[in-house]
């Protein structure tokens, strides 16, 4: 009732009133504009130029040029830039080479699944069951003092834990599960995944437990309040608002996993060839060109893999 | 009437702090009570107990008669809107108010054209009908509270738990909202407990007032009692419209304070406060003070307050002491009283307060 009366009011005896006030403003806006327009203009494009430039020196020409490189003459030792398609179908055509792209994909998944279920608890517990904001500092920080180390070491201190006489088949045998030790662990596929999930958890766990620490407690107390029980709070309600902490993670997880070849490297015996560890050789044995098409394949892959997940959240409404 | 919840002496502390001590009070079902306490007098921890986000250390909860010990905050079926309102921000409006309906754990809403018959009727109860398919961080302030009231109305609760509703809001909207709950309320028939450290919407709101202080009951009873006999001390300095002197009585009718005698009535004696509502002070000129009306004391006038309906004057009494004077201007025009002169407050003994300790 009260608001009828206002707004009635209001319109008596104000909406002429403020209909040649808005009318004044218009029109000394757009005069403004008229005058303004070519200087800001100006400015604008003054205060973009320094990312652009640099964005197109460094990013886009050299994506550009693997691009154009892919397509040059391989010859023994040298590349011509005669344009080819010789090294697309020989990476194509090459079961050894488009074996690595499935296997990179596969281990890209199974690490992506291993860090989340892993780091997906580990964030829960940091970012929503520990109350105190120093004390979750602290753990956080916890979480990342194995980076302190070399990452070469941190990938070649599991030699020692997975290898045929490495820490974990000696505990087994003297716990008596198993009487000879377990061969497969090391210069496996298996240890390749610990090695990475090892490495990489952390960037799952990050992003999640910032998102979870932000979640207001009272809506949790609400869900509560109106019904729902621990497990259906954690479907509707918490799952749903650390989402976008899990696309973020993920997004860590997929460019470094994707790009990797220093794990496999070393944990693997040369075994398990990534497109990473194609890139190496090829690049050390002068075969640019092929090189370059697998550099090609693996930031499409990249992209492809980035935009999907940037479908799931929209990043910019939730940070 | 019955009484719907009833807690008996119900005490919680946090570490060392006594939040409630012994508290004990019965709600009538089909009420509204407003719950009156200065911050810090465990007024939102009385809520959360109700709601069960917080167990009692000593003492018990009943709903219609059932202990709620054993029983979590999802099955108490104990409606509780937060101050900050908490919507759920990745839910639109529709499904916030479905929210309940649908998840609860027991019995939950599965059919969903009777879901979107209840959240829709809801939704026009609360005033919100075309609203449903709005984001959370699409509605204004005053809709994000309807959205949290409705959400918890959805569920037929048998107790609405308001912790300061208003408080969000700016001035104008909680003057409709007061009369918003109001409706909603009675349309309802249900009991709503409504929080807050405001004085003026706890009479406003309740059809009985609550005064807690320092995690006691200090008075509930109907807002004209409370406000007209306020039955200690403490309640009176919560209301916000009382001189407090501070003496003594020797039970001859003369109450001693510092730089002051004041009559009161001849009963009661020894150490106490002597209150005075700020509207029942009547102010003349110092020398032409015809003492014979009543009793009173001399103050000089500092400033005042206009605030359209009534005028507050500021005086300085003995010892430093400020006191108000409080006139309505339907029956007065504001009188002028000029900064630094001496003035005789009076008024009748009968209606000083005066509380021995």
């Amino acid at each position: 009732m009260d608001a009828s009366r206002d707004s009635n009011a209001l319109s008596d005896g104000g909406s002429e009133r403020a209909t040649a006030e808005s009318v004044r403003t218009e029109q000394a806006a757009r005069q403004q504009a008229r005058s303004g327009t070519s200087s800001a203009r100006s400015t604008t494009a003054m205060l973009l130029a320094p990312g652009t430039i640099w964005m197109l020196l460094f990013l886009v020409v050299p994506m550009l040029m693997m691009v154009y490189v892919s397509f040059w003459t391989q010859k023994t030792f040298s590349i011509e830039p005669t344009l080819t398609v010789q090294s697309w179908v020989a990476f194509f055509s090459s079961e050894t080479y488009f074996a690595a792209l499935l296997r990179t994909i596969k281990i890209w998944l199974i690490v992506l699944a291993t860090t989340f279920a892993l780091g997906y608890p580990t964030a829960l517990f940091i970012g929503l069951f520990i109350k105190n904001k120093t004390l979750q500092t602290i753990v956080l920080v916890l979480c990342v003092v194995p980076f302190w180390t070399s990452f070469l070491i941190r990938v070649l201190a599991w030699r020692p834990m997975l290898g045929k006489e490495g820490a974990v088949n000696i505990v087994l045998e003297k716990l008596g599960l198993i009487s000879e030790p377990i061969e497969v662990l090391l210069f496996t596929e298996f240890s390749v995944v610990v090695g990475m999930t090892q490495i990489y958890v952390v960037f799952m766990v990050g992003p999640i437990a910032f998102m979870l620490s932000r979640i207001d407690p009272s809506l949790i107390e609400a869900a509560r309040d109106l019904g729902a029980g621990t497990w259906r709070i954690f479907r509707t309600i918490i799952f749903p608002l650390s989402l976008p902490g899990v696309v973020v993670g993920a997004i860590f997880v997929s460019v470094m996993v994707l790009g990797e070849f220093a794990t496999s490297a070393a944990l693997s015996g040369r075994k398990v060839n990534l497109l990473g560890n194609i890139i190496v050789t090829q690049v050390g044995s002068l075969k640019w060109a092929f090189a370059a098409v697998v550099g090609v394949i693996l930031t499409a892959v990249m992209a492809v893999v980035i935009a999907a997940l940037l479908r799931f959240v929209d990043l910019r409404k939730e940070l | 009437m019955t009484a719907v919840l009833e807690l008996k002496n119900v005490t919680k502390r946090f570490g060392g702090e006594v939040a409630l001590d012994r508290l004990s009070i019965a709600l009538e079902a089909n009420e509204y009570i407003s719950l009156l306490g200065p911050s810090g007098s465990g007024k939102s921890t009385l809520l959360r107990i109700i709601a069960g986000f917080e167990k009692p250390d000593a003492g018990d909860v009943l709903l219609e008669g059932r202990s709620l010990a054993q029983v979590p905050a999802y099955r108490r079926g104990i409606g509780f809107v937060s101050q900050g309102f908490a919507l759920f921000p990745h839910l639109s409006v529709f499904e916030n108010v479905a929210f309940g309906l649908r998840n609860r754990e027991d019995d939950p809403l599965r059919d969903g054209a009777a879901l979107r018959r209840r959240v829709d009727e809801m939704l026009g109860l609360v005033g919100l009908a075309d609203l449903g398919d709005r984001g959370t961080d699409q509605i204004s302030g005053g809709q994000k509270q309807r959205v949290a009231l409705a959400r918890t109305l959805v569920a037929d609760p048998k107790i609405i738990l308001l912790d300061e509703p208003l408080g969000a809001l700016d001035a104008n909207l909680r003057t409709r909202m007061r009369v918003e709950l109001r409706r909603i309320r009675q349309q309802l028939g249900i009991t709503f407990v409504h929080v807050t450290g405001n004085e003026d919407e706890a009479l406003a709101m309740g059809d009985r007032v609550a005064v807690l202080d320092r995690g006691r009951l200090a008075q509930i009873s109907d807002p004209d009692s409370v406000y007209n006999r306020p039955e200690s001390a403490r309640v009176a300095k919560f209301l916000n419209c009382y001189n407090m002197f501070e003496g003594r009585c020797d039970g001859d009718g003369v109450f001693q304070t510092s730089g002051a005698s004041l009559s009161c009535s001849p009963d009661g004696a020894g150490p106490g406060m002597y209150c005075v509502r700020f509207d029942k002070i009547k102010v003349t000129p110092a020398p032409a003070a015809s003492q014979a009306a009543g009793t009173g004391i001399q103050a000089t006038f500092i400033t005042s307050e206009y605030s359209g309906p009534r005028i507050t004057y500021f005086f300085r009494g003995p010892g430093e002491k400020v006191l108000e004077v409080e006139y309505h201007l339907s029956h007065q025009r504001p009188e002028e009283f000029s900064v630094g002169d001496e003035y005789w407050l009076s008024w009748l003994p009968d209606e000083a307060l005066v509380y021995f300790q």
